[in-house]
Parts: C-alpha cells; sequence; structure tokens
C-alpha cells in the first residue's frame, strides 16, 4: 500500500539574484513494510526529498500525495497533524530533548494530546529496542547508539505509517550502526511501515528494500 | 510537590518548568530582575502611603476642623447658646466644642511670670492631648497647662495654679503642638465656669472625622448662618490646606511608584533578552518538536509558560523581600511595623506580583511567537 507518493516534484530556493533548483523534477513513492534508501552526494537534494516527504517543506510545482490527497491544500495545523498521526523522524543527531527522560522523548510526540496515554507503549518500544533498563536515564546519560535507539522508539509511538531517517548512523561508528540498522529492519517488519532512510552510508544499502540514487536533484 | 503534580497534568507548564531548570543561573539571573524591580515598585508605593499616613497624622488634625467665631454681621460679641444649639444640630456626629478665651499672666511662687492665652470649655480631651496627666471629657474642675509654661514656671501635675482669683489644680499638662486659639504662646485650659462672666462663646470647634466631612459642615453652616453677603459667622475650615496635603502626597506617590515601575521595566527587558536568548539557542530542539507534530500553539505556550514562571516566582520572592522591606519602612515612618498588613498599603505586594508576572508574559511574547513560527526546516538545519 502506497503511504506517500511524489510525482514531478520541483523544489526552488531563492539564491541571490536568481533561484536554486533542489529538485527537478522528482517521481517518488513508499509502501508500507518496505525500506527505501535515497542515496546521494551532499548537495544532490536528499535532505530537501525527506522534508518534502515529511511534510517539513512544500514542493514549488508537482504533487505530493498522503494516502491519495494531495498535501497542498493542507493548512500549517493539518500538516502539523500529520506528521503527529502517521509519520516518524529520526535525526541524524538524534534530537533528543536533554530534560527529559528516555521514556519522556518516547513519548513527546503525544505529550500534548492528554486525551491518549502513551506510557506503556513508550516503555514497551524502550524494551523491544534493548532499552528496558534505561528507561529513566536523561540523554547525556545514555551513549550515542542507545540514543538513536530512543529516537527510533520515538518515531514510532505513534503507530506512523512511515519512518523517515535523515543519515540515521552519520554519528554512530561502524558497527553501532549495523545493531541500528538491524534495529530499523526488524520493526519495520514488526510494525508494518514504510521506511525512508537519506544517506550517504553505502552500508545501508545492505538493508535496504529498494535504493534510490540521487545527483543534482534527479533521481538516477 | 503538589504544585508539581499540577504542573505534570498541563503540559506546556511541564515543559517550561524542565526547560528553567536546565540552565539554573541563567533563570536565577532573570528571576533576581523581577524581584528588583517588584521589591523597587512595591516598596515605594508602601513608602508612599507610610508618608502619606503620617502626614495625616501629623497634620491632619488642622484639616478635620472648622472653626467658627463671630461675624462681622453678628448681633452679638460671640456666639449665643442658641447659635452653639444650632451648629451642634447641623454638625450631626462630630464633637462640637464651644470655648470662652481670655489672657492673663501667671506668676510662679519663685517669683517667676509668664503669659498664657486662657481657654474655657468642657471637652477638653477633643482638642488637647495631653504629654502628663489627663486630658478630661468633662473638664469641671482643675486646669491644664502647656508643657512649656509648667517648666518655665517650675510647675508640676498636682500644684494649684491662680486664675481670676481662684485655684485650680493642674490635672494635665498639654503637649507642645496645643491646638489653641493662639498656638505657639503657653495656654491655660480651665473649665467654663471660670469664665462664666463672659456671656458669649468666642469660639465654637467643630472636630469632624476627615477634612472632607469638616468641609461638608463647614458649608451647610455657612449656607444656614450666612444669608446673602452677610457674615453672621465667620466660618474657617482647612479644606484647602487638606487638598493641598492630599495632592501633594498624590504626586509624591505617583512619583515614587514611577521610579518603581522603572525597575520593572528593566527586568522585562532583561526576561525578553534571556527568552530570547534561550530559544534562538534551543531553536534546532524547537525544530524538532515541530517535526514530531508539536502544534504552533502548543510551542507558544510552552515558552510563555516559561515567562509566566520567571514572572510568578520572581513576584513571589520579590513580595516576600518587599514585605521585610515595608515592615521597616512602617517602623521608622509610623512607628508600627504591622501597618503595612493594611490593604492600603499591603495592595502594593498584590500590584507588585501582578505587574510581574504581566510584563514577565508580555516579554515571552515576542520570542514564543518568533520560536513557534519558525518554518521546522530553517530551525532543524541550523
Amino acid at each position: 500500500m502506497t503511504v506517500i507518493g511524489l510525482e514531478d516534484v520541483v523544489k526552488r530556493y531563492p539564491s541571490g539574484e536568481g533561484y536554486v533548483e533542489a529538485l527537478k523534477g522528482v517521481d517518488f513513492h513508499a509502501d508500507r513494510g518496505e525500506m527505501v534508501t535515497v542515496i546521494g552526494p551532499s548537495g544532490s537534494g536528499k535532505s530537501t526529498l525527506l522534508n518534502v516527504i515529511g511534510l517539513l517543506d512544500t514542493p514549488t510545482e508537482g504533487t505530493v500525495r498522503h494516502h491519495g490527497r494531495d498535501v497542498s491544500e493542507f493548512t500549517e495545523d493539518e500538516l502539523t497533524e500529520e506528521r503527529r498521526s502517521s509519520i516518524g523522524f529520526v535525526f541524524q543527531a538524534f534530537h533528543l530533548l536533554p530534560m527529559l527522560t528516555a521514556t519522556e522523548n518516547v513519548e513527546l510526540p503525544s505529550m500534548w494530546d492528554t486525551s491518549v496515554d502513551r506510557r506503556d507503549r513508550a516503555v514497551d518500544l524502550l524494551e523491544r529496542v534493548g532499552l528496558g533498563d534505561r528507561l529513566e536515564h536523561t540523554p547525556d546519560q545514555l551513549s550515542g547508539g542507545q540514543r538513536q535507539r530512543v529516537a527510533i522508539a520515538r518515531a514510532l509511538i505513534n503507530d506512523p505509517e512511515i519512518v523517515l531517517a535523515d543519515e540515521p548512523t552519520g554519528n554512530l561508528d561502524q558497527a553501532t550502526g549495523r545493531t541500528i540498522l538491524e534495529e530499523l529492519t526488524r520493526l519495520k517488519a514488526e510494525e508494518d511501515v514504510a521506511i525512508v532512510a537519506v544517506t550517504h552510508d553505502e552500508q545501508l544499502l545492505d538493508y535496504a528494500d529498494r535504493v534510490v540514487r540521487i545527483v543534482d536533484g534527479v533521481v538516477q | 510537590m503538589s504544585v508539581v503534580d499540577a504542573l505534570w497534568r498541563v503540559p506546556s507548564a511541564q515543559m517550561a518548568w524542565r526547560n528553567l531548570g536546565r540552565n539554573r543561573i541563567r533563570t536565577a539571573l532573570a528571576t533576581l530582575g523581577i524581584v528588583i524591580g517588584v521589591v523597587a515598585i512595591a516598596s515605594l508605593g508602601m513608602a508612599g502611603v507610610a508618608l502619606q499616613q503620617q502626614a495625616q497624622s501629623d497634620l491632619g488634625g488642622l484639616a478635620d476642623e472648622v472653626t467658627i467665631s463671630a461675624g462681622q454681621d453678628a448681633d452679638a460679641a460671640g456666639l449665643t447658646d442658641a447659635q452653639v444649639d444650632q451648629i451642634r444640630s447641623l454638625a450631626g456626629d462630630a464633637d462640637v466644642i464651644p470655648q470662652k478665651s481670655n489672657s492673663t499672666r501667671l506668676s510662679s511662687r519663685s517669683g517667676g511670670e509668664a503669659r498664657v492665652s486662657v481657654t474655657a470649655l468642657t471637652q477638653a480631651s477633643a482638642l488637647y492631648n495631653v504629654s502628663a496627666g489627663v486630658s478630661p471629657d468633662r473638664l469641671q474642675s482643675g486646669a491644664l497647662l502647656s508643657e512649656s509654661t509648667a517648666t518655665e514656671l517650675g510647675l508640676g501635675l498636682g500644684d494649684p495654679v491662680e486664675y481670676d482669683g481662684r485655684q485650680y489644680r493642674i490635672r494635665g499638662l498639654v503637649a507642645s503642638e496645643g491646638q489653641g486659639q493662639f498656638g505657639g504662646a503657653g495656654e491655660l485650659v480651665v473649665p467654663v465656669s471660670a469664665l462664666a462672666d463672659q456671656r458669649y462663646y468666642d469660639s465654637v470647634t467643630v472636630v469632624a472625622d476627615d477634612g472632607d466631612e469638616a468641609t461638608e459642615i463647614g458649608d451647610a453652616l455657612d449656607a444656614e448662618f450666612n444669608a446673602g453677603d452677610e457674615q453672621v459667622l465667620n466660618i474657617r475650615t482647612s479644606a484647602s490646606i487638606q487638598s493641598g496635603i492630599s495632592s501633594f502626597l498624590e504626586t509624591l506617590s505617583l512619583a515614587l511608584l514611577g521610579v518603581g515601575s522603572i525597575s520593572l521595566f528593566v527586568a522585562s527587558v532583561a526576561i525578553l533578552n534571556v527568552m530570547l536568548m534561550s530559544t534562538i539557542e534551543r531553536r534546532g530542539e524547537i525544530g524538532v518538536l515541530r517535526a514530531v507534530g508539536i502544534r504552533r500553539g502548543e510551542v507558544l505556550r510552552m515558552i510563555l509558560a516559561e515567562a509566566a514562571f520567571l514572572g510568578a516566582v520572581g513576584g513571589l520572592a520579590g513580595a516576600g523581600v518587599s514585605l521585610a522591606v515595608g515592615l521597616v519602612i512602617f517602623q521608622l515612618l509610623a512607628g508600627d511595623p504591622l501597618l503595612v498588613l493594611d490593604w492600603a498599603s499591603s495592595q502594593y505586594l498584590v500590584y507588585g506580583f501582578g505587574f510581574a508576572v504581566v510584563a514577565s508574559v508580555l516579554s515571552g511574547v515576542y520570542p514564543a511567537w518568533k520560536a513557534a513560527n519558525d518554518p521546522p526546516v530553517e530551525s532543524l538545519r541550523g
């Protein structure tokens, strides 16, 4: 089932006198249960692609569909709601909040939603990524690999359909990166989510169901 | 803990509280600014009240009296009993004290002499404060004498003084700020019977509760006795003194509060700076919040809550310190530290706290708005 689809997406940024074209007519889709790795050199437009897929950025031209709905008609608050309910993010720099415990960091996306209590799911997710004994630790008490696991658990807290990972192994050594990727692969199947990972790390290719190469804003 | 428990149920407040805990020195310094602002505004406000109360008790005695004497169109050379009764009926609850006056020369056994004014009245307690002895409600026998004259003549409580051939025992010594007809000079206060041969009263003093009531009574008397341009009674109130004192003190209070509010203004600029710095520092973090689906309004509330906490904590601490300062001010100016608890002065503690919270939240508006509306793509990149 296709979660997200991009059709002929163009993204232009104003730059100096003219424009920089980061995406030059990209078609893309991701389905549940598959891991798509987008690989390309820096400046190739892969981060812009991830932002567009994650509804953090809107395309200049072309269409982005979530569940078949054109997101260009969404208001800012609807986009936020869509991100909250169906998209999970994993960042290169982890981006955990330093004053919250591991469990609270995992709960963060649903923290303002007082109608649901995600504590049990947060604990469950942390146990599944092997951090059952680190529930009350704050990020500075965790190693890099452990932090990225917390971030993965956070990405999954709201039962998303798609998890977007921006250089998920970028701040980790090779061995740790490998265990993180194994974790992602396992959860992809268990949670039946689409995973889109953006990287220039060839290691990710071993875990990908599908590889998309992007150079200069064009999918090869 | 109960405060923390309650906060726990409000996500914005919970996050705000923890964010403030991250950089305690900065939080403490921002709070200190607010504390100083609140102390300035509250203690200067209370100092104004203390000065006002002090001035009222020092000068208010002048302003709440109406002094009546015979006017140029009077039929008699003084006020008649009938006029005094009429004044009583118009004065309502206020004390009406008819007086007869004269003057004499007192001599002491040692040969000293002093010139004093003589006032004959019954209700001495309403007009005379004594530094020793008593000031009787009904002066039937005995006399009161100015302290200064008593000292000059070597007289004390219980000693006799002679006036018009009769002996009066001194029952009280009038404090130097006596309020008789001829203030400043020595004064002898005797029962009305001592001047029984004077047919009319020379003056009547009406003592009202305050300056406003005195003015009202004065106007009523004027309307009753003095038809047209006639001046049967000469009625003097200190309305102009009263309003002069009031307006001066109000100006003074406002000036003091103005100085205080400058401090609070400076403190809120400091909060604006602190909040702006901390939101810029946390730009990436706020970008993450927005990326994972936290709404703009929720980010806004979180940062406003941080500012409100700074204001509330600073305001409370400031009110506490101001209370201590207030106790000292009232001890020094009014002699009774507990007067600070009167609403007239303690209201400034409430105002100080209120202004602190309002000023802090206002200072938080711009940083909060800026953080909430920063596009997450930009903040995550930077």
